[in-house]
């Protein structure tokens, strides 16, 4: 199976960008991740993940309408690729067929 | 509500954010600070804006986009080709901008390889040994309070007991260069004044002076070996073989030579033309000693030159302590005494205590080299960006047509290279034409060899650097304007540049101020030392070593003075312009036990202080009888040193002769006014004043030399006859000082030139570009002198503000000079008045010359113009 490496952080903002559909960019991002993971990001960190994302050509952008929240600026308004996409179901794949694998013993049970 | 972001943290994005990003990033940015500000107050959202443009500082929004296009044709070698094409018609176009350039830079480059070329052989003095960083002199400091003193010569034994005792010493060399002989002869060639150099055969093995001939592991085989430079046995022997060679010494001795070394180095501080064993030295000067003293205990004799090797890692100071241990063990009363060790690389440019010596000058010469390349550098850049304006056109075409930045960044690097290398090239060839002169001026034998590496690099170093500094500020100017602006002649409003390029005016004449004032008072302090009253009359005295005439004295001393032009005849044991010997070996009532003072002795006979005109400021001279040899007569200074009360009377003793003091002499200079006159001491004994001083009339001096000549021909047949004049000795005492006066004046005035040609180009370009402007105002009126007033008033007013930055700095950097002299003039306001002045006329000169030119034009012709 090949495909190009993700990274774990590059994962989650992937998938977020997913989540978020229609309304994608920076500071939604950061924090739909904030809300969901629990975890403080960093917006430049976000702002580097994207940027890198799209290098590698799972994510497409374009501007957006201004608004005045923003002193006037536009949004980069951010979408999965299908090639995103692909990534992300694999990943997802070989996450399921690994737990599938895994027999009751070999975790140490966790109480909820 | 109301708040904003930092505005320097917005600023900061703006710079360092790629284009393609900002605004997606200003917008989060401004978002989350909104919403920061509405939860947590405006100093956390401002706070927190701060950190998060901070946070961006990461190669990812750091980077600016690529084109796709670009790489692909900016090196090609049809865009190379053509980039110098373009520069050289743009050379040839503005020929007189191209002329004023190149002279510049020139004279620039050139003066400033000079200069550094000289640095750097006076820091490479004495680095060539390869056990440099090992090697130490010796040095002794004694005396106390302000007597005390730093004497680079030692006792004999102290180096074979420090190599002996001390482990960390590793080898030892021992110099001196007595006067044991001075007539050498071989066959029919005969020779004086020859360095001699006695020294232990270890001199060959630990310095990189090996013997080219003969056997380095016994330099030496006997006690009547010596061993000579290459030049030397040349002038002996010619192209014989040197070895077994033997040349007899003052027909009484006669040496083997035993090895031949390479010649010396310029750059060593160590030289001389043959080498004695110091043994033989030893045998001559403790042969028949009564008192038991030989060169393994005599610790009295302060004259040897003493070298450690010394094993890396060693503290100097504890090892000092050391053989200062030996030395009082041996000798315990010299409490006064500590030994200091200096680095043999040190010697030539620090003084004997470690401080500042020669290493002044080199900083001096190094920033004024500095200075003119900078000055160089600015006219340069200048010139290029004010005449900008009239290629903005020319880059806006380019740029429409296609032309990346980038390749218009290439074009001008390669238009200011090309320049830059005929220059380079024109300024090496003006540095070899004026070797000769700076030389002269210098004292140095500088030669460019292209195949010295140490030359490439200063030359290298100087042109890339000044290349470099003049090349990129210009260069992006020019690239950077924005075509549309440019095409409507939206340019010149750029305020910025004008503020740069004033800037550099500013600086350059800054520069100019402090050279010129450096200039004054330099020449001011010089002639302050000559024209100050010594003390004592030095006008037309000539002066010798008599040898076998001083025994005759009396006899020559009569004959002298039947001749017409001879006004009197005196004698000394050392040269009153600089009298070499000190001693400590003095006692008087009130001395503290402890205390040293240090003292010059004299021994003269009773005519030397009238001959000299040395005034008598309490009690009388020596009369001749033969009580005199217990008689002392002192100076002010060492009075006041000794803390005698009327001194006259009292008594003295100065080595093992007990007397009383007979007279006080008025101080007067016997040493450079570098230093402090010191205490000094004329005692009465003719036999050992061994120098005759002839006073002449100042008329018939050929006629005394020639009657001088003939008697010391009849004592001293087999010696040729050298005497000095005492200006000549004294002149020599501030041979490097006179130096510097002249090289700085040189550079500075070489600096001036210089400023003021890029002055030249900056008022005709600007008279050039207001040509119309001019031209109407002349048809609606003005005056000549107006219009010379308008051109000039900009530069006048940027030499003003120069004048006012320049003086501090002058005056500090001035100051500091001075400090090297005990006596100096005092810096007056009157001398930066007129250096301010000088640069003001200069400008004002430059400057109108142009704006005559630009003014009296013919209103018809200016505006007819397009």
């Amino acid at each position: 199976m090949r495909r190009s490496y993700l990274g774990e952080f590059e994962e989650v903002v992937l998938l977020t960008v997913a989540v978020l559909a229609e309304g994608a960019y920076g500071v939604a991002i950061t924090d739909e991740l904030d809300r969901q993971t629990g975890r403080a990001v960093s917006i430049s960190a976000v702002h580097a993940a994207l940027h890198r994302l799209e290098e590698k050509g799972m994510l497409k952008s374009h501007l957006g309408e201004a608004t005045a929240e923003r002193g006037g600026r536009r949004k980069r308004l951010f979408s999965v690729t299908m090639l995103g996409s692909r990534t992300l179901h694999d990943i997802r794949a070989v996450r399921e067929q690994l737990w599938g694998s895994i027999s009751p013993q070999g975790l140490p049970a966790v109480s909820l | 509500m109301k708040t904003k972001p930092p505005r320097w943290a917005s600023r900061l994005l703006e710079i360092f954010c790629a284009p393609h990003l900002l605004e997606e990033i200003q917008g989060d940015l401004y978002e989350r600070f909104l919403r920061n500000e509405r939860f947590w107050g405006s100093s956390f959202a401002r706070r927190q804006y701060a950190r998060e443009v901070l946070s961006f500082l990461k190669p990812f929004a750091l980077k600016r986009q690529t084109s796709d296009y670009q790489s692909t044709y900016l090196l090609q070698p049809a865009m190379i080709r053509n980039y110098f094409k373009t520069a050289w018609r743009n050379l040839l176009k503005n020929q007189f901008y191209s002329l004023i350039n190149m002279t510049g830079l020139t004279a620039g480059l050139a003066v400033g390889m000079l200069i550094l070329l000289w640095v750097q052989d006076e820091l490479s003095f004495d680095r060539f040994h390869q056990k440099v960083n090992q090697i130490y002199r010796l040095e002794n400091e004694v005396g106390t309070g302000t007597s005390k003193q730093i004497w680079t010569t030692t006792v004999a034994p102290i180096a074979e007991m420090g190599k002996k005792e001390v482990p960390e010493i590793k080898e030892a060399v021992r110099i001196t260069d007595g006067s044991l002989y001075t007539l050498y002869k071989y066959q029919d060639k005969s020779f004086s004044d020859e360095e001699e150099v006695f020294t232990d055969p270890t001199f060959f093995t630990l310095f990189d002076f090996g013997l080219i001939k003969g056997n380095p592991a016994q330099p030496f085989p006997d006690n009547n070996s010596v061993v000579m430079t290459e030049k030397t046995a040349k002038r002996y022997f010619g192209d014989a073989e040197p070895i077994g060679k033997v040349i007899t010494a003052d027909g009484k001795t006669s040496f083997t030579v035993s090895g031949v070394i390479r010649d010396f180095p310029k750059n060593s501080s160590l030289k001389g033309d043959f080498f004695l064993p110091i043994s033989h030295w030893f045998n001559v000067i403790y042969a028949n000693r009564k008192d038991g003293r030989t060169p393994h205990n005599d610790f009295h004799e302060f004259s040897y030159v003493t070298f450690f090797q010394i094993q890396p890692g060693v503290s100097t100071t504890a090892l000092a302590d050391k053989l200062r241990n030996i030395h009082l063990r041996n000798k315990p009363d010299d409490t006064d005494l500590t030994y200091l060790l200096q680095a043999l690389p040190d010697m030539h440019l620090y003084k004997a205590d470690g401080t500042e010596g020669g290493i002044e000058t080199v900083r001096m010469f190094v920033i004024i080299a500095l200075l003119i390349l900078v000055i160089a550098c600015i006219n340069y850049v200048n010139l290029s960006t004010a005449r900008s304006m009239l290629r903005a056109k020319e880059v806006s075409m380019r740029k429409i047509v296609g032309a990346a930045k980038m390749q218009l960044f290439l074009q001008f690097i390669v238009e200011t290279a090309l320049l830059f290398s005929l220059s380079a090239f024109l300024a090496i060839g003006l540095m070899t034409l004026l070797m000769p002169f700076y030389n002269e001026l210098s004292g140095k034998q500088l030669v460019i060899d292209f195949s010295d590496s140490q030359i490439w690099t200063v030359v290298g170093a100087t042109i890339a650097g000044t290349l470099l500094a003049s090349s990129i500020y210009p260069a992006l100017l020019l690239s950077s304007f924005e075509p549309l602006k440019a095409l409507k002649g939206k340019v010149s409003a750029r305020l910025t540049d004008a503020v740069f390029r004033k800037i550099l005016v500013v600086t350059q004449f800054t520069f100019t101020v402090i050279l010129i004032s450096g200039t004054l008072i330099i020449g001011n302090q010089l002639d302050y030392i000559h024209s100050k009253e010594l003390g004592y009359d030095k006008d037309h005295v000539l002066s010798f070593y008599m040898r076998d005439m001083g025994a005759h004295f009396d006899a020559v001393k009569s004959e002298l003075l039947q001749q017409p032009g001879v006004a009197g005849v005196t004698r000394a044991n050392s040269n009153i312009v600089s009298i070499g010997m000190q001693t400590g070996a003095t006692n008087w009532d009130g001395k503290q036990p402890g205390e040293t003072m240090m003292i010059r002795p004299v021994a003269v006979n009773q005519d030397f202080i009238p001959f000299f005109k040395i005034k008598v400021d309490q009690g009388a001279n020596f009369t001749g009888a033969v009580s005199d040899s217990v008689h002392f007569i002192l100076n002010e200074t060492a009075v006041r040193a000794a803390r005698i009360k009327n001194p006259v009377g009292k008594r003295f003793k100065l080595w093992d002769r007990e007397g009383t003091i007979i007279g006080v002499v008025k101080d007067f200079h016997f040493a450079s006014m570098k230093s402090r006159i010191e205490p000094s001491i004329f005692f009465y004994d003719p036999n050992r004043a061994g120098r005759m001083f002839i006073k002449t009339t100042g008329q018939d001096a050929p006629n005394v030399i020639a009657t001088a000549g003939r008697l010391w021909k009849q004592y001293n047949a087999e010696y040729p006859f050298k005497y000095d004049f005492l200006d000549q000795t004294f002149d020599d005492l501030y041979k490097t000082e006179q130096r510097t006066g002249t090289l700085f004046t040189v550079f500075a005035t070489i600096a001036i030139v210089i400023s003021c040609l890029g002055l030249f180009g900056l008022v005709a370009y600007t008279a050039q570009v207001r040509t119309r402007e001019i031209g109407v105002r002349k048809v609606l009126g003005a005056t000549v002198p107006g219009i010379i007033q308008l051109l000039a008033k900009d530069f006048v007013k940027l030499v003003l503000i120069a004048i006012v930055i320049a003086v501090p700095v002058a005056w500090y950097a001035m100051d500091q000079w001075l400090q090297g002299f005990a006596y100096r003039i005092s810096i007056e306001w009157w001398m930066f008045a007129l250096a301010g002045l000088l640069a003001l006329a200069i400008a004002l000169l430059t400057v109108s010359f142009q704006s005559i030119k630009a003014a009296v034009v013919n209103p018809v012709k200016s505006l007819r113009s397009e």
